[in-house]
């Protein structure tokens, strides 16, 4: 630890590269270019166009909003405005993985959330003896959420599941760190808070 | 773990993203608001003449209908796909079949190569012993020119990341103590299906 080399594969490793979405997109857009080149060259040779040849093409782009169909149009215009901002937003949202690392450990380690919520949630469940579907953990980047549904005449209340929960956090040394919010359900009424 | 670029990633979608965003935005504006329907048809009228004419001053000769024009479309359309193509190539890669190296004159000993598939069958043989850990993959990775190793394990659910991070780091602490160099290692704690279904269970209840 301690080491650039590590700190930059874990920086990697808790990040999505990106790596899908971009092979996709590079392989429509090479489909276009080779499509629009195809009939660049049809045109050249004298052929029949395969959809449009070059010169109508541009000629529906100039004459786009007079069209009928108009609506079509813009709705087409639309979804392909919103697909540009979707890609924009994967391009330079953070793009965290479901990860944290693990600061406990002596090496470098990476741990996935779902781990870290059934070893929350099973820690929740023997300390508070509750039953075996009796504790549900969701991990967030920054945040736990720690569910207990006691048995009916078990009395468990909420800072309890907080100090155990934040026990076990505080052992994994998680970064980021999570804050920890418990929740009591109780099991007659669903739903019922506190 | 690998050497993809990211960066050349996330360029591709923010300058297609902005590209799909002004046609896109510019093709809605003019099918709902006239005033830009008028603009669209002026620029697009514009540049179809300037197209034409340009298509028909730089033919390549008399005879032809081929114009530089065309050439120069086809050019770019041909250098889209080729770099297209290379990006995707180049994805991935960065896998190291070497754990460690020692050059002679180095250490006691003369040149010594420890090969990845020493590294990986001695850590998943020790691995394989643990009940805890379902499965187990080790890999080596060149980063900024060091070799990385990577062991990635699915524990049972349930089972704590912390004693999995510390029997996981033992073994490699051992595998160092073994090739007596010291190897940057990372270890990643994976969740999957099949931890779900494994999980460990109390013995007593």
């Amino acid at each position: 630890m301690g080491n650039a080399v590590l700190t930059r594969v874990v920086r990697r490793e808790m990040h999505s590269p990106r790596t899908a979405i971009a092979v996709i997109v590079l392989t429509l857009v090479a489909i276009a270019a080779v499509y629009a080149g195809t009939e660049l060259v049809l045109h050249l040779l004298g052929a029949k166009p395969l959809l449009v040849s070059p010169g109508e093409a541009t000629t529906w782009l100039v004459n786009l909003p007079g069209d009928e169909g108009s609506t079509m149009i813009a709705a087409g215009a639309a979804v392909a405005a919103a697909i540009g901002l979707v890609l924009i937003g994967l391009a330079v949202a953070p793009g965290m993985r479901s990860r944290h690392q693990l600061g406990a450990a002596a090496h470098a380690v990476v741990v996935d959330n779902g781990v870290v919520a059934s070893a929350v949630a099973e820690r929740v469940r023997r300390e508070l003896d509750l039953a075996r579907d009796g504790a549900v953990v969701g991990i967030g980047h920054r945040s736990a959420d720690v569910t207990v549904r006691p048995e009916p005449g078990h009395t468990v209340n909420s800072s309890q599941v907080r100090a155990v929960a934040e026990a076990a956090l505080a052992d994994y040394g998680l970064r980021p760190a999570v804050r920890v919010r418990a929740r009591v359900q109780s099991r007659t009424h669903q739903g019922g808070a506190e | 773990m690998n050497a993809t670029n990211r960066g050349v990633n996330r360029a591709v979608l923010l300058i297609i993203g902005l590209a799909l965003l002004g046609a896109g935005g510019a093709a809605l504006a003019a099918a709902v608001w006239p005033a830009a329907a008028t603009r669209w048809e002026t620029a697009m009228a514009g540049a179809q003449a300037w197209l034409t004419a340009a298509e028909a001053s730089t033919r390549l000769h008399e005879s032809t209908t081929v114009s530089w024009l065309v050439v120069g479309a086809l050019a770019l359309l041909l250098a889209i796909v080729v770099v297209a193509v290379v990006i995707v190539a180049r994805l991935g890669g960065g896998r190291s079949t070497t754990v460690t190296r020692e050059d002679a004159g180095e250490g006691p000993l003369g040149a010594v190569t420890i090969a990845h598939g020493f590294a990986a069958d001695a850590l998943a043989d020790s691995l394989a012993r643990h009940d805890e850990i379902l499965a187990s993959r080790v890999s080596a990775g060149r980063v900024r020119g060091e070799n990385v190793l990577h062991v990635s394990v699915t524990p049972r659910q349930n089972v704590s990341p912390v004693e999995v991070a510390a029997l996981v780091g033992t073994l490699i602490d051992n595998l160092e103590l073994l090739t007596g160099k010291q190897t940057p290692a990372f270890v990643s704690i994976h969740s999957s299906v099949r931890s779900k279904l494994a999980a460990e269970q109390p013995r007593v209840r």
